[in-house]
């Protein structure tokens, strides 16, 4: 598995690169930072694995406005800096159409003063609720943000699993601190207030203390927000010993590939929201398949929203009949309906374009999509 | 960097520093306002700063640091802070972090104090991590891992430097200025001090430096310098988060250090710019790249210890000019005669080492003017006199007392200003400085008559090098010398700080028989001149030949003291050296 | 009550995986004088090896377990020839920054071989535990707790009543008087890296089914081991031990009953504290250099 997994992605890299250096005259090029290097270089494979999968459908039919689309991509080096420079470099090139940024939310927090100098569209998937509410009018999220995850999950705890009692844990680095604040705020409008809230930093190795906290609390079900697929398996190895039982609805990383091999059977039962899941939606579907027909790795939410981000950058220059910026931002908010691999995007004047997740269920290994959950924009 | 002409000393890399300062003016109006080569320089410039503050605590000083990222850290958040959130000024927010940056440094200076190597290592990592940890859980001060965006840049009085070029303009200058700082740091009394304590700290607190301040200043300045970084790293990218300072960044900006050449800000900055455009252009080396990062690491440090600055410049070295001719030393202009006066006076002095009883209530007095001869067999506790003498081990009962002061508890830098200087048994020279910089460090001691005048201190420092012989190698390195130079470069070192005592243990000790005649008559001039001299050696000719004094330590306790004929004589001395009474062999004339 | 006892179960066996690794480090700093910032990257290469011998070729645990300590040992020659011995004679400096620089280039290495997921690695009992009343004993922390244990014993057996034992010993006190005295001075340092190589590679197998493989995985454990060390005692192999199971009770009860996520800061507290008060540790000798 990994033998294959590594030469697919070597495939792609090595074709990426190609694209890259295939100059054809006139193409349209979209620029991509994406990670090649450092600790999140495997997911930024599958980034670019998406977007290129769209890319080529694209061009397939004909392109846009008759011309192919090129993805350039430049590597940030999974720091803020490195995502930074290779900013910088695509804009310097002089010839991006568009660009798509990072789904890490600290990246493109770097980013955004660069992107308002360079006045061009970028779409980026980190979930950071703020990046939207920076007044930064160029801008476009393709995935939900960290409120509407919140949102879900407090919702189907509260609604579907009529459970009161919260134990919320998550991480204390970005993402997890302001999910934890998303998911207060949303059990609040519930009247509801959390029996426990619990930080823990990153790469832990024992997850013991926590777990007692939760268990002495007296939650009834676990909320959480973890990063590290490592820190999420040790703590659900511990919460099984221990004798923790209740249910737990995690952040995207609980059903994230990696947490599965590593949790294995500590984490059947749970529950997760997921951006992206392959029998969310028929374009889902169709997404994921051909998907792993080309890279023989089953989709996550790291190709699907840039497979939506391309296309939907392919909409705004088909809108508006051209490169020119403003017309492409108008063009993108103007998007409404749209299908894409992540759900139905509708932009909002603050460039969200999805409100709402999956509720997933991990029955015995499989994720198994339980329902949609949406909130009106 | 060796003493140069000495009236040049003063505007020494001034005209460069301008020159540079132009340069970078000029260079900068042909910079792109906003994206790639703009961020790349700024990126250079403001970690090329923290650099050069590895180069004074780790290069100049020795003192291992790798929490320099946290100082870079703290002066960014200073800036991030005070003008997002207190909406001061750009220059106040920046004054505030570098403030706070240099006063941790001072803390962590304090704690370099008695620990070196691998535990002072393992201080600044945990200095490092808990102020990372700080920046991402105190939320409420720090904004946490949200980071901080929306940092302006500065401007004062009106003038506003938020364009690109005017922004890189003020880090280039900033850059220069402080290159042009801690380059002349290094030749300059407090740079040589650190350098002193890097190449023997032991030598150096017996030489009159404050090794307590000395480290302290080191880590102060450096923190300083990594706060300044931070702090225009901050207004250039306009956004910060703590995983920007952690402990990987400390690793690369130590990297940045080593590989262009720890001991030179030049150096430091061509490593800096170095590992900060080589991945931009080894972009497809980029898999491996941080693999070979480590690996250049080791093979810096196995090949190339001075970085490849400091190995360029080693191959172009120049030979220095012929040192000039000097007025010879004072001291020398001095008729001295032997008198009663006390200089030296211990009494009851006693160490012990858990049960060892290495000295057991010793009595001794030297007198002005003297050679006055410690001897024993080995293992007899002289050793230990005279460390304890200096103030390097602290004693278990007894008084010293120096020039009417009590001594017994004073640090041996206080001793040294106070007149008394010292050899060592196992030599104690700096090797990483110049005979003429090793010499320049005992007469520019705090006290010296002569201490506060650079071109008289160098002038002294030849001086003592031309008593000695060795005034023509005043520039070569002083590892470069024969043992028994290096033994005379001691003594210079000890002579040029105007001693009115000089202990010199086992001065003989590694020199071959004409050496020692020239060090026998070396000792009988100063002696000629006044000078105060405690002498502890086994060579019974050089002691008769020179002593006015003896005693004799078994044992850790006195068993004779007087003049060398009846000393030399006496049955329990014989007794204590050879086991048995002996006939006389010969007589023992001074020659 | 039933909380703090497991806590205190808990805080040992976080513990034990500390003073293993301590273990490591103590060898090379005895015998050796080598403060060695790769010895958290030898438990690393240790998971992995078993990784591509279990789960790679499919040998069965005990075998592969016995192949990657013995390549461990190897390995850690290799790194001594490498890493120290062209730079033995220039001070403590250079030869602690040469290792952090091997540090880094053995994970990225790692890095670039394997990729960035974590791996799974299995305990040596299948069953997760026990439930001994109120506490719940993970059966791996278990064999890590009776491991640090057994080895402590024999490395205690080794160097105090075996002649080789004896000349590591001489070696590392005084070099040139131990090859004066006939004992041939590189291979006993050669010898101890292996060890401590070999060591380290078992550390890291023992703690791979509870902290997962992945190239991380031994910086994490080796500056709190390192810590250890210097808390327990620098050069004392019971100081090693004490020292990691002290720091892994106070981190994981200062967790517990103060903050989570400042859980790292008590751990470097308490060095600090010590590195400033006691900088020999519970059990080491007074730090002094001779005049």
């Amino acid at each position: 598995m990994a033998l294959t997994r590594r030469a697919a992605l070597a495939a792609s890299a090595v074709t990426v690169f190609a694209i890259g250096r295939a100059r054809a005259a006139d193409t349209l090029k979209i620029g991509q930072v994406a990670p090649l290097t450092g600790p999140a270089a495997e997911s930024g494979r599958y980034q670019v694995n998406g977007a290129k999968q769209a890319a080529d459908a694209i061009n397939a039919k004909g392109g846009v406005l008759g011309q192919q689309i090129e993805l350039v991509v430049e590597d940030d080096q999974t720091t803020n800096p490195g995502a930074v420079l290779a900013f910088s470099r695509l804009v310097n090139r002089g010839d991006c159409a568009a660009y798509i940024g990072s789904i890490r939310s600290t990246q493109v927090h770097a980013m955004a003063p660069d992107v308002l100098k360079a006045a061009k569209v970028m779409m980026f998937g980190g979930t950071d609720p703020t990046l939207t509410q920076m007044g930064n009018p160029w801008m476009f999220r393709c995935r939900p943000n960290d409120s509407y995850s919140a949102k879900v999950i407090a919702e189907f705890g509260v609604k579907s699993l009529e459970k009161k009692k919260w134990a919320i844990v998550h991480s204390t680095d970005a993402f997890g601190t302001n999910g934890m604040k998303a998911l207060v705020d949303s059990l609040d409008k519930a009247g509801i207030k959390p029996e426990l809230v619990q930080g823990y930093a990153n790469q832990a190795p024992d997850f013991t203390p926590v777990v007692l906290a939760v268990k002495q609390s007296g939650a009834e079900v676990i909320g959480s927000y973890f990063t590290f697929e490592t820190d999420l398996a040790v703590f659900a190895r511990q919460a099984k010993q221990l004798g923790v039982t209740i249910p737990w609805i995690g952040s995207p990383s609980i059903v994230a590939t990696p947490a599965l091999n590593l949790g294995g059977a500590t984490l059947y039962g749970t529950y997760g929201v997921a951006d992206f899941n392959a029998d969310s939606s028929p374009t889902a579907k169709a997404f994921a398949e051909k998907y792993y027909e080309l890279f023989k790795v089953r989709a996550d939410n790291f190709p699907s929203w840039t497979y939506d981000a391309t296309n939907i950058l392919a909409r705004g220059i088909t809108g508006a009949g051209g490169t020119d910026p403003e017309k492409m931002r108008k063009a993108i908010i103007a998007i409404k309906g749209f299908n894409g691999a992540e759900g139905e995007y509708n932009f909002d004047e603050h460039g969200d374009g999805l409100h709402g997740y999956n509720i997933v269920r991990n029955e015995k290994g499989t994720i198994i999509f339980d329902r949609r959950i949406d909130f009106p924009a | 960097m060796t003493a140069t002409p000495l009236s040049a000393r003063r505007w020494r890399g001034v005209p460069v520093a301008l020159a540079a300062l132009v340069a970078c003016v000029v260079a900068v109006q042909f910079v792109p306002a906003q994206g790639y080569y703009l961020n790349i320089l700024m990126q250079a410039a403001t970690y090329g700063i923290a650099v050069i503050g590895i180069v004074v605590v780790l290069g100049y000083c020795g003192q291992i640091t790798l929490a320099q990222a946290a100082f870079f850290g703290i002066g960014a958040y200073g800036v991030a802070l005070g003008t997002v959130d207190f909406g001061l000024n750009f220059f106040v927010a920046l004054a505030i972090g570098v403030l706070l940056s240099g006063l941790l440094g001072l803390l962590l200076g304090v704690a370099s104090l008695r620990l070196g190597g691998h535990y002072l290592a393992m201080v600044t990592i945990s200095f490092q991590q808990i102020l990372t940890l700080v920046l991402t859980n105190w939320i409420s001060l720090t904004h946490g891992p949200d980071g901080v965006p929306g940092v302006p840049r500065a401007a004062i009085f009106g003038i506003s430097f938020a364009g690109g070029e005017a922004y890189l303009g003020l880090c280039l200058v900033v850059l220069v200025l402080i290159t042009l700082y801690s380059w002349r740091l290094k030749s300059s009394r407090l740079g040589r001090a650190m350098q002193a304590v890097r190449d023997n700290e032991l030598a150096a607190s017996t030489s009159g430096i404050d090794i307590f301040r000395t480290k302290v200043l080191a880590f102060g300045i450096s923190a300083i310098l990594g706060g300044i970084g931070g702090g225009l790293f901050a207004g250039g990218f306009s956004y910060i988060s703590p995983d920007q300072f952690s402990f990987p960044e400390s690793i690369v900006l130590l990297t940045m250090a080593l590989l262009g050449g720890v001991q030179s800000p030049i150096g430091a900055l061509f490593g800096t710019t170095l590992l900060i455009i080589l991945p931009e252009w080894l972009r497809f080396l980029r898999q491996v790249y941080l693999a070979v990062y480590g690996a250049a690491v080791i093979l810096i440090m196995v090949f190339l210890p001075d970085g490849i600055w400091g190995w360029a410049t080693q191959r172009l070295r120049r030979t220095p000019p012929a040192p000039p001719e000097v007025a010879p030393l004072p001291l020398l202009s001095v008729k001295g005669e032997a008198t009663d006066e006390p200089v030296l006076e211990i009494r009851g002095l006693a160490k012990h080492f858990g049960g060892l009883r290495a000295l057991d209530g010793v009595d001794l007095t030297v007198r002005r003017g003297t050679v006055h001869a410690l001897i024993g067999p080995n293992g007899s506790g002289k050793s230990t006199f005279i460390n304890v003498v200096t103030g390097l081990y602290r004693p278990t009962a007894g008084r010293v007392s120096f020039l009417g002061q009590d001594i017994t508890y004073a640090a041996p830098y206080v001793r040294n200003r106070l007149g008394l200087a010292r050899t060592f048994q196992n030599i104690r020279v700096f090797r990483g400085m110049t005979v003429l910089d090793n010499v320049v460090v005992g007469a520019e001691r705090p006290g010296n008559d002569i201490a506060e005048d650079p071109e008289a201190v160098t002038e002294r420092a030849l001086a003592a090098l031309e008593f000695v012989g060795l005034r023509g190698d005043a520039y070569r390195m002083v590892g470069t010398l024969s043992y028994g130079h290096q033994r005379y470069v001691e003594i210079a070192r000890a002579l040029a700080s105007s001693p009115a005592c000089v202990l010199l243990d086992e001065p003989a000790a590694g020199l071959n028989m004409t050496e020692k005649q020239e060090l026998g008559v070396l000792l009988r001039r100063l002696k000629g001149h006044g000078l105060t001299i405690l002498v502890i050696d086994h060579d019974m000719n050089l002691v008769e030949q020179v002593a006015d004094h003896i005693t004799v330590l078994n044992f850790g306790r006195r068993i004779a003291d007087g003049d060398p004929r009846s000393v030399l004589d006496s049955p329990d001395v014989i007794a204590a050296y050879l086991g048995q009474p002996q006939e006389k062999q010969g007589s023992h004339e001074a020659a | 009550m039933d909380i703090a006892l497991q806590l205190l179960f808990t805080g040992l066996g976080i513990g034990s995986i500390y003073a293993l690794v301590a273990l490591g480090f103590v060898l090379l700093i005895r015998a050796a004088s080598v403060v060695n910032f790769a010895q958290g990257e030898f438990s690393m290469l240790g998971a992995y090896l078993m990784v591509i011998f279990f789960t790679g070729f499919g040998l069965s645990y005990f075998l592969a377990m016995i192949l990657s300590v013995v390549l461990m040992a190897a390995f850690g020659v290799i790194f001594a020839g490498v890493v120290y011995w062209p730079l033995r004679h220039r001070g403590q400096l250079p030869v602690i920054i040469s290792t952090i620089g091997a540090s880094i280039l053995l994970a990225n290495l790692v890095l670039v071989l394997y990729g960035p997921s974590p791996q799974v690695l299995p305990g040596v009992f299948d069953a997760p535990g026990i439930q001994v009343g109120p506490v719940f004993m993970d059966s791996q922390y278990l064999t890590i707790i009776v491991s640090a244990a057994v080895l402590v014993g024999l490395q205690y057996l080794v160097f105090e009543k075996t002649l080789l034992g004896k000349k590591l010993q001489a070696t590392s006190q005084d070099k040139e008087m131990a090859s004066l005295l006939g004992i041939p001075v590189a291979t006993m340092v050669l010898i101890t890296f292996a060890y401590s190589s070999a060591l380290g590679g078992l550390a890291g197998i023992l703690v791979a089914p509870i902290l997962f493989v992945s190239v991380g995985m031994g910086a994490l454990i080796a500056l709190k081991a390192f810590a250890a060390n210097i808390i327990g005692g620098f050069g004392s192999i019971p100081g090693a031990i004490l020292g990691g199971l002290a720091l892994g009770v106070v981190e994981t009860f200062g967790a517990s009953y103060i903050s989570v996520p400042y859980k790292d800061a008590f751990a470097f507290l308490t060095l600090l504290i010590f590195l400033m008060l006691r900088p020999q540790g519970l059990f080491g000798e007074r730090i002094a250099e001779k005049a």
